[in-house]
């Protein structure tokens, strides 16, 4: 019996509680489809669904055995995808891509843990902004990438989304640089740099969105990303750049005379990452690169967990209620 | 044609979304297309099926809809609106039921009818009108389980991280009830032309899609007191879609659908929500622009 086969069948019309639309989602018909239920019912010794004439519905038995079927789907495509590297000639090279806002120390370690896990593998590594990684990975230029969140994740797998509180780099003779932490309203009267919106521009809308909520609405929004370029900014031209504390230019410590990094009062604004492939392309290199980021995020980064903990109020318009 | 093309593609840019839409004058045929064959997940819009499923099967003397019906509280799909947020039992007439499902997506309301009518014949219907690619696979209670059931133990809230996003069945239109913004304006224009149900059934079902409570979304790319909007939303976690009619007073009349999907995943992102005014705007002006060129 082909297991894999069957429990592709057996996931379909547990999914769609119907066999004529479950035969139609795996472009079969309908009577071999039958046959291959009740074949993997007969090896596994188990009922799977309940069938009445206009109803298909799955058995108790059948839901505890459905969460396995599906992480063995799941594997299957990965070592699918795996064969696919080696069958075209790919294995010794995963397209990946990272964000510009990662330090370099990030980057360093992300690269040596990567080697680590998969000596013999060539990683051809690119600087890409969110945007431009998602259409290289739904054109299938790119095989992974670390993307900011939020970000548009259809037909994407992610790794564990990792959040990085931003601060802000202020002149030091500002007068809210002699506070420990800036409330974002003490930055009103100051422009913001901040990067091009077409590099993430949910991201982009997200942080000003924040910035309002916290009371400050700059009166002009300045593009920059280069690290000497924001610093020009920041020193000359009334203006604040918001940054992680561990990608913060390294003349910011408290050696630097002019320029300054301070916390944001309640940590109202982050950064958040995961790594991102394209659905069912996620093989034992694309999970290597994944976990390295991960890691190298953790510990060089102090990025923490990203779990959801404010309240969600659903608002009749939703039309959905959970 | 491409500047609309091109505005629409911008506007939808604009408000964080990904778009897709297809826009037709009823009586002209001319029709823009921007992404009008991209299969989607209907979610609510899908009740439009069952209202015109519902209408037919009434015509066919198959169902009385001034039939009451008793609907206990026990076992009703959850909503925040309508029947779904009534505490009490209720008894209706199916037609008004109808009227609960579509004005304010009552997806208690919803789940009674296609009860009624059953799955199979709103299928029937969508096929007979040659909606290829309209699929209804469940009711508006189970596409909802299956948010629920994927969402996990966090509920509502979990629905803000990425990584739930990506495993919700009820977003891959493989998986959930489907169409394409083509197939739904051809049953726009089905029922404006009085092709889908006779001419009775038909102006109910019009009066029906006029009624729609909300001015969020296509309403609102039309702030004209002489313009006629009627239509029918859907949404789920990051998806906003709305398919409806724009009548205008010299009797120019447009199909409209638009779909989009929010890279965001915040539940109230107001540009979002009119986004979907302002696209269907560009695409009806260019529909008039042209059918003045052609005339």
């Amino acid at each position: 019996m082909d297991l894999v086969r069957h429990l592709e069948c057996f996931v379909a019309v547990a999914e769609e509680s119907h066999f004529g639309r479950a035969a139609a989602r795996l472009g079969m018909a309908q009577p071999p489809l039958s046959q291959r239920i009740q074949r993997l019912e007969r090896e596994l010794g188990v009922r799977l669904f309940e069938r009445t004439s206009r109803q298909v519905r799955i058995t108790e038995a059948g839901r505890l055995l459905l969460a396995e079927a599906r992480e063995l789907l799941a594997r299957s495509d990965s070592f699918l995808a795996t064969a696919r590297r080696v069958r075209d000639g790919e294995t010794g090279l995963l397209r990946a891509a990272l964000p510009p806002d990662l330090s370099g120390e990030t980057v360093a370690a992300l690269l040596a843990d990567f080697g680590r896990r998969h000596r013999g593998l060539e990683l051809e590594l690119h600087e890409l902004p969110t945007a431009q990684q998602l259409a290289r990975l739904a054109a299938h230029e790119l095989d992974v990438g670390v993307v900011n969140h939020p970000c548009d994740v259809s037909g994407l797998e992610l790794g564990p989304v990792l959040r990085r509180e931003l601060g802000v780099l202020l002149p030091r003779g500002a007068a809210a640089a002699g506070l420990d932490e800036v409330p974002l309203a003490a930055l009103s009267g100051y422009d913001l740099i901040l990067f091009p919106r077409t590099a993430a521009p949910a991201l982009y809308d997200d942080l000003l969105t924040a910035c309002a909520r916290g009371g400050y609405t700059p009166a002009a929004v300045r593009h920059g990303q280069g690290a000497s370029f924001v610093r020009g900014l920041v020193l000359s031209a009334g203006a604040v750049a918001l940054c992680p504390r561990d990608a913060q230019p390294p003349s910011a410590g408290d050696g630097d005379p002019d320029v300054v990094w301070r916390p944001l009062t309640g940590a109202p604004l982050a950064w958040r990452h995961s790594a991102a492939w394209s659905k069912g392309r996620g093989d034992a290199a694309v999970q290597a690169f994944a976990e390295a980021a991960t890691h190298a995020l953790r510990t060089t980064a102090g990025a923490t967990p990203d779990a959801p903990t404010r309240p969600l109020h659903l608002r009749p318009a939703s039309e959905y209620w959970l | 044609m491409t500047d609309a093309l091109a505005r629409i593609h911008a506007a939808f840019a604009d408000a964080g979304v990904t778009g897709w839409l297809h826009a037709v004058g009823i009586d002209s045929g001319a029709q823009l297309d921007v992404g009008a064959d991209r299969p989607v997940c209907t979610a609510s819009v899908h009740k439009l099926c069952l209202l015109v499923t519902l209408h037919e099967h009434a015509a066919a003397g198959r169902l009385d809809l001034t039939e009451q019906v008793e609907c206990p509280p026990a076992g009703r799909t959850a909503g925040p609106t309508g029947l779904a947020a009534m505490l009490d039992t209720v008894r209706m007439s199916l037609r008004d039921l109808a009227l609960l499902m579509m004005t304010v997506s009552d997806n208690a309301a919803a789940d009674l009818l296609l009860r009624r009518v059953g799955l199979d014949a709103v299928n029937a219907t969508t096929a007979r009108l040659g909606l290829t690619r309209t699929l209804a696979v469940h009711s508006f209670g189970e596409m909802l389980a299956t948010v629920r059931e994927d969402a996990g133990p966090g509920g509502a809230r979990a629905l803000a991280d990425p990584h739930v996003i990506t495993r919700l069945r009820a977003l891959d239109p493989a998986r959930t009830n489907r169409s394409t913004p083509r197939d739904m304006t051809r049953l726009l224009g089905a029922v404006w032309r009085d092709e889908a149900c006779t001419p009775e059934h038909g102006a109910a079902v019009r009066r029906i899609l006029g009624l729609q409570v909300w001015p969020h979304r296509l309403a609102s790319g039309f702030p004209f007191d002489d313009v006629h909007v009627a239509g029918k939303t859907g949404s789920l976690p990051t998806l906003r879609n709305e398919v409806g009619v724009v009548e205008y007073p010299d009797g120019g009349r447009y199909a409209v659908a638009v779909f989009t999907r929010t890279a965001h995943t915040a539940a109230t992102l107001p540009a979002a929500d009119a986004v979907i005014g302002t696209a269907a705007r560009i695409a009806v002006d260019a529909l008039r622009a042209e059918e003045l060129r052609t005339r």
